[in-house]
């Protein structure tokens, strides 16, 4: 097999790893925002002279490209979307305004309410209605209909999002909206509700129709300029698209649903953390963190598969923007190397969700930021090499630090290693909130996982999460800072898809249910069929369907125990399956409730036959020599002695003992006293927190 | 890294904030459980419900975002239970609705769990929902015309058992299984609620076993004492005042011609860091079903408090040594005699607790308290009910919520949109029509922001909003107890009014019949309800509007050109059509400056 790229276009940079014939590269260039392709070639060509390939030679003996972008994300969140007509049943042109509800802080009156995703302006009321049914209350009016697309062409609008109420049970009036749409708007892309998303619940799925379609001229021009340049850069592999759900698709199906672009940065890092985990032999159940500047990501993979969500929320749950499709569940919260500390009205010390930011930045920026930041307490503590961070890039000012978490130290009563130990121990204690509110809120036990993290601030207080939250194995790769992308070198391709049919378990439809499945294993099968052109040949399908307790509201995930239903017996493995799932994630069942099944969905995983690395062992290259050493201070009064090692002078097998302080050109790590790290056959640092 | 226990009163700030963070964490856990797992809309949708952790000596210590109306209170129930049982222990659970003991009113079904740690009875977790139904008289929970307790025929769980060593103790739940409509769905919350109860348990247990039990003693102290410290600050930035308010729920007939006059008398102590509200100068209980419980009555006044001294204070046992509320026995707004009813104890007259306590703060000075917010419950919080042709004639009953009633504006912000009501507060989700369509055989005709609505001022307060439907093939009984349609919610600080609610019945023909604010109807197939409910109040004069923020409302339809000119002195060009609409300058400082 040739080479596989993964390309990953942040807002800033654009990382290209390329890997194969044994070895692995990371390319860097700035993003160029216009032309998309201008700073991808920038980073291919890095990666290709690194291989010393030219980039024709390169792209040519490459099987498979995966690109990840956050263009949509950055666009949604910028206002920078099409102008999109919402068409919606007559009488209710508020479902975008009212959303579902919900506020932050019961006693706060000091937040103006947030505008919607489309204008009420540019909202249009079509006369129709259908029932829960798919009766028909109100006959669509054709003329009316027809006038309001007139306006919409007049007023020069660029797409339409169309979502009638319960086009989920008869779809005829969207039908007959879309080929209206074609007769009077011809080539303005559209987005019809109950063909993206096909579940009930009006404002989700508007949501993410509205969101959908105001993607389309964008991201089709995007990615297909991107695909065409690829091409004709001598590039014949597959060309894959990350995803929400962490999977991949290919260009001419996601410029018809460019929404499943959207957040597919963060999606693909539990994937990675998987590949981490399966190839150090640590299983798959994993919990991935990945923490910048300004945020922390967490995300779970259990039993193999990655949490997904039909909640996420683009600007902020209940007044963001709901993407409904289901995605992988990523919390993020304010909070990393520039969360700032301050002292709050009680006299508490409290760190975020304010941040300095990348300008001014901490305070040791010396860029005229005079807050205290988790970036200042770290580089006081000793964690952080004023002369080394991001590997020389950046000298560190150590008396502005100084000056600012002294301030607050004073006024704490604290030395100041203690306040700067204090701010790093609140930060850990915000990161450790967010796992547990994907875990232990959920139902699940973080001891039960590995813990991987990524991003450049990673390895500071990893440890000390680690150790509060129980996890004995924790897998920080070098080259963290580019988690995903490395990630998706080992990993598998995944691609899912699912269809609704509704059914209970009891008078259980098994021939409208099987018929579902079939359709979605041809799905997953015609896609898998692709890849194995291209060397990537073991198949794993996993189905799953939603589910819940009759007259419940929200579902539940399960997998199915069988691939068709063929008799009483399986429906009753399904209905315990739902019974146990039930009790571990909400601590009671109900054995005589009747389960109704709505969606159903399968999951391909296609992959290279990985032949398994052997685990390597701690401590075969011996002892290492530190690098050097400086104090550091650990708590407990007094600083240490701590030796310092450089990452490129370590070898397989190193066993380092804390108390010491690892350093790569992208990220620290703190090996705090009494716990231990080695460097793994598979480059990767293996924490035991114990 | 573990630390030596420290001696009493010396926890580090650190483990003070770690600590905090973990009870807060357990109590979000126990309402994403009871959210998830319930079956009826008005908990697993709406979320009208409220989990919360009160200490072993029933102090009410971690709330997360529970609803106040809820919460503040717990600790009163958690009171009946350490004084009725003599015999707690370990798988225990009780379920308490009485409004005489501590509940809020009958509707909301609490499910109280001790928590024991190495034998000590160190916490109670709670957990709160309002029921679909609860065996009254009528198929509703709020029943305004019930002339006392035995009319409003509840079914009352004074603080009963229902787990005794984690068994389910059956007569309890068959005695409600006999009496409560679509006992499925009761019996479906009821779990949940329980399931979330346990849940605290198992965490505040593993809590206790990390930290050691007189580190966590010492952390339920130094927390409550910083959470008075944070209360004394911010009563300390509000100037020296003794303030009287006054306000009225709308008339009832025929029970109440004149409605019911509430007076809230405040004073405000910075000097000694307290706030006292009197609420005992107030008229005596009265034979409906709009009586104040002493729960409800303490923490209505109690939130309108909160809700002028910014999001950030710890409501706890901590923050309450602050407050004095001085009840009276028998009163209206007080602690209630029996047997008068108190089935609307969370909502008309609570909703104007709130509402007139956080205005009366706004006599204090233009930058204090807010507006009032709207607060009908109208066709949108309708009780429904009635057979489902599309399950054989099997019953359904549910309130729904569709309400938005605009929030209050306030000094720094305009009204909240989807604030539902002051004892909401924006806080509950709002019902999806196709659920409620598919839960029960209904069909919407219109929900919609009504233009003009929210009372103009420097801050605007939130709109009001249309909601219109009617049953499918069978009758529906519709029970409406609402307010707000005589006395809307007034400005504050020369703001304007909120419009106030209306509602009609729409007949098969189309003929509308004006209603009054606490019906109950039979709905005909064909026939609809149209509802408005209420806009908020403005805060400070309109003329003093940012006119930038005139022209957003009349682009997203909350305003109309005619009343930016002529309320707020705005002058527009183009149109919310074409996405041209721009600010006169020069028209609108000349219009300003005529009117002023």
């Amino acid at each position: 097999m040739g080479f596989r790229i993964s390309v990953d276009t942040g807002g800033t940079f654009t990382d290209v790893v390329a890997g194969g014939d044994g070895r692995e590269v990371v390319g860097k260039a700035p993003t160029t925002p216009d032309r998309i392709f201008v700073g991808m070639q920038g980073a291919l060509e890095n990666a290709a002279e690194q291989l010393d390939l030219s980039l024709p030679a390169l792209l040519g003996e490459t099987d498979l490209l995966i690109y990840g972008t956050t263009r949509a994300t950055n666009a949604i969140v910028q206002g920078a979307v099409a102008k999109t007509a919402f068409l919606v049943t007559a009488g209710f042109p508020d479902i975008l305004v009212l959303k579902e509800g919900g506020k932050h802080g019961v006693h706060d009156f000091e937040t103006d309410y947030p505008d919607p995703y489309i204008p009420q302006a540019h909202t249009f009321e079509i006369d129709e209605r259908i029932d829960s049914e798919g009766g028909v209350v109100t006959p669509l009016d054709r003329e009316q209909a027809r006038a309001a697309l007139g306006l919409v062409e007049k007023r020069g609008f660029e797409a339409v999002a169309v979502c009638l109420l319960w086009a989920v049970a008869n779809s005829a009036h969207e039908q007959a909206l879309a080929a209206l749409i074609e007769e009077v708007l011809p080539g303005v892309p559209y987005t019809l509700s109950h063909r993206l998303i096909p579940i009930v619940r009006e404002y989700r799925r508007a949501s993410a129709t509205a969101i959908d379609a105001s993607l389309k001229p964008l991201m089709q021009a995007h990615l297909q300029g991107m695909e065409d340049d690829l091409r004709a850069a001598g590039c014949k592999g597959e060309i894959l698209v990350s995803t929400s759900v962490g999977g991949c698709m290919h260009v001419d199906e996601l410029v018809e649903r460019p929404i499943h672009t959207v957040k597919s940065g963060p999606a693909m890092a539990p994937v990675a953390a998987l590949a981490y985990s399966q190839m150090e032999g640590f299983g798959d159940d994993v919990i991935v963190c990945d923490t910048g500047g300004t945020t922390f990501d967490v995300g779970l993979v259990r039993d193999g598969a990655v949490k997904q969500t039909r909640e996420t929320w683009i600007g902020g749950l209940w007044t963001g923007h709901i993407l409904a499709i289901s995605s992988v569940d990523v919390r993020s919260i304010g909070a990393g190397g520039g969360s700032i500390a301050w002292i709050d009205p009680g006299g508490l010390l409290r760190v975020g969700p304010r941040s300095a930011g990348a300008v001014p930045g901490p305070a040791c920026y010396g860029a005229g930021g005079t807050e205290p930041t988790v970036t200042d307490a770290a580089l006081l503590l000793g964690y952080l090499d004023p002369d080394y961070f991001l590997g020389g890039r950046l000298a560190l000012d150590e008396g502005a630090a100084r000056h600012a978490v002294g301030a607050l130290a004073d006024r704490l009563g604290k030395s100041l290693d203690d306040g700067a130990h204090a701010i790093m121990s609140l930060a850990n204690e915000l990161m450790i909130k967010a796992i547990q509110d994907i875990t232990v809120t959920e139902g699940f036990n973080p001891q039960e996982c590995t813990l991987v993290a990524g991003g450049g601030a990673a390895g500071l207080g990893v440890m000390a999460i680690a150790g509060e939250l129980g996890c004995d194995r924790v897998i920080l790769p070098r080259t963290a800072a580019v988690l995903s992308a490395c990630g998706m070198q080992v990993s598998d391709v995944i691609h899912e898809h699912s269809a609704s049919m509704v059914t209970r378990s009891a008078g259980f439809d098994f021939e409208g249910v099987n018929a579902v499945l079939e359709s979605i294993d041809a799905e997953l099968e015609r896609f898998a069929a692709t890849l194995g052109e291209r060397g990537l040949e073991t198949m794993r399908i996993e189905r799953f369907v939603e589910a819940r307790y009759l007259f419940q509201v929200w579902e539940l995930d399960v997998a199915l125990p069988v691939e068709r239903f063929e008799t009483e017996r399986d429906v009753a493995a399904l209905v315990e399956r739902f019974h146990a799932t039930h009790e571990q994630v909400f601590a009671v069942r109900d054995p005589d409730s009747i389960l109704e099944c709505l969606n159903w969905k399968g999951r391909v995983s296609v992959g290279l036959d990985a032949a398994a690395r052997p685990p390597s062992i701690a401590g075969a290259g011996g002892p290492p020599e530190p690098d050097s050493r400086r104090p550091a201070y650990f708590g407990g009064g007094a600083r240490v002695d701590t030796p310092i090692y450089l990452g490129r002078n370590l070898s397989p097998g190193a066993a380092i003992e804390g108390p010491a302080i690892i350093e790569e050109p992208t990220t620290t790590i703190v090996v705090d006293p009494g716990t231990r790290t080695w460097l793994s056959e598979a480059g990767n640092f293996i924490l035991e927190a114990r | 890294m573990t630390s030596p226990e420290p001696a009493p009163g010396t926890l580090d700030p650190v483990l003070l904030s770690v600590l905090s963070n973990r009870l807060d964490g357990i109590v979000r856990e126990m309402s994403n459980t009871l959210l998830k797992a319930a079956r009826s809309a008005v908990i697993a949708v709406a979320r009208d419900f409220s989990c919360a952790i009160c200490t072993g000596d029933n102090e009410l210590l971690a709330t997360a975002e529970g609803l106040p109306v809820h919460i503040f209170g717990s600790h009163l129930q958690t009171r009946a239970m350490t004084d009725l049982h003599d015999d707690l222990a370990e798988g225990d659970a009780f379920l308490h609705n009485d409004p005489y003991l501590g509940n809020t009113h009958p509707a909301d079904h609490a499910v109280l769990v001790p928590v024991f740690i190495d034998g000590e009875h160190l916490f109670t977790a709670c957990a709160k929902g309002h029921q679909a139904d609860i065996g009254n008289s009528i198929p509703t929970t709020y029943h305004a015309a019930a002339k006392d307790v035995y009319e409003e025929g509840s079914l009352i769980f004074p603080c009963v058992r229902v787990q005794r060593g984690y068994e389910m103790v059956d007569d309890v739940i068959r005695m409600c299984r006999r009496r409560i409509r679509v006992p499925e769905q009761w019996y479906g919350d009821f779990l949940a609620e329980l399931g979330a109860a346990r849940i605290a348990e198992r965490r505040l247990k593993e809590l206790c076993a990390k930290y050691g039990k007189e580190t966590i003693k010492t952390f339920i102290r130094e927390w409550f004492d910083y959470s008075e410290r944070r209360m004394v600050q911010a009563i300390k930035e509000l100037p020296k005042a003794e303030v009287e308010a006054e306000g009225a729920h709308d008339p009832f007939e025929p029970f109440l011609p004149d409605g019911i006059p509430i007076k809230v008398q405040l004073r405000i102590d910075p000097d000694e860091g307290r706030v006292t509200i009197d609420l005992r100068d107030n008229i005596d209980c009265l034979d409906c079903g709009l009586n104040e419980s002493e729960a409800c009555a303490i923490n209505n006044v109690v939130a309108g408090l909160f809700n002028c001294l910014g999001p950030e204070i710890p409501h706890n046992g901590g923050s309450f040594r602050r407050v004095d509320v001085l009840l009276r026995d028998g009163c209206v707004v007080g602690r209630p005699s029996f047997p008068h009813s108190t089935s609307m104890a969370t909502t008309n007259v609570a909703d104007r607790l709130v509402n007139i306590t956080h205005s009366a703060m706004a006599r204090l000075g233009d930058g204090y308290g807010l507006a009032e917010g709207g607060s009908a419950m109208g066709s949108g919080g309708a009780v429904i009910s009635g057979p489902d042709f599309r399950r054989g004639g099997d019953p359904y009953i549910n309130q729904l919520m569709m309400l938005v009633n605009g929030g209050p504006a306030g000094p720094k912000a305009d009204g909240w949109v989807t604030y539902v009501l002051p004892v909401v507060s924006g806080l509950m989700y709002r019902d999806s029509i196709e659920l409620a369509e598919v839960k029960h055989p209904m069909l919407f005709k219109t929900v919609r922001l009504m233009p003009g609505t929210g009372g103009a001022g420097r801050h605007r307060g939130g709109p009001a909003c249309e909601v219109v439907y009617g049953p499918r093939e069978d009758p529906m009984t519709v029970v409406i107890p609402s307010d707000c349609q005589v006395n809307p919610a007034r400005g504050a600080q020369g703001g304007h009014d909120g419009a106030p609610a209306i509602q009609y019945r729409v007949g098969a023909n189309g003929d509308e019949t004006l209603l009054p604010n606490v019906v109950q109807l039979a709905l005909q197939p064909g026939e609809m309800i149209r509802g408005f409910d209420a806009g908020g109040g403005g805060y400070g004069d309109p003329m003093e509007r940012d006119p930038e923020r005139v022209r957003m409302d009349v682009a997203r339809g909350w305003e109309t050109p005619e009343r930016a000119r002529e309320v707020y002195g705005v002058v527009l060009t183009g149109d919310r059509e074409t996405d041209s609409l721009v600010v006169d300058r020069e028209a609108t400082e000349a219009l300003r400056g005529a009117t002023s």
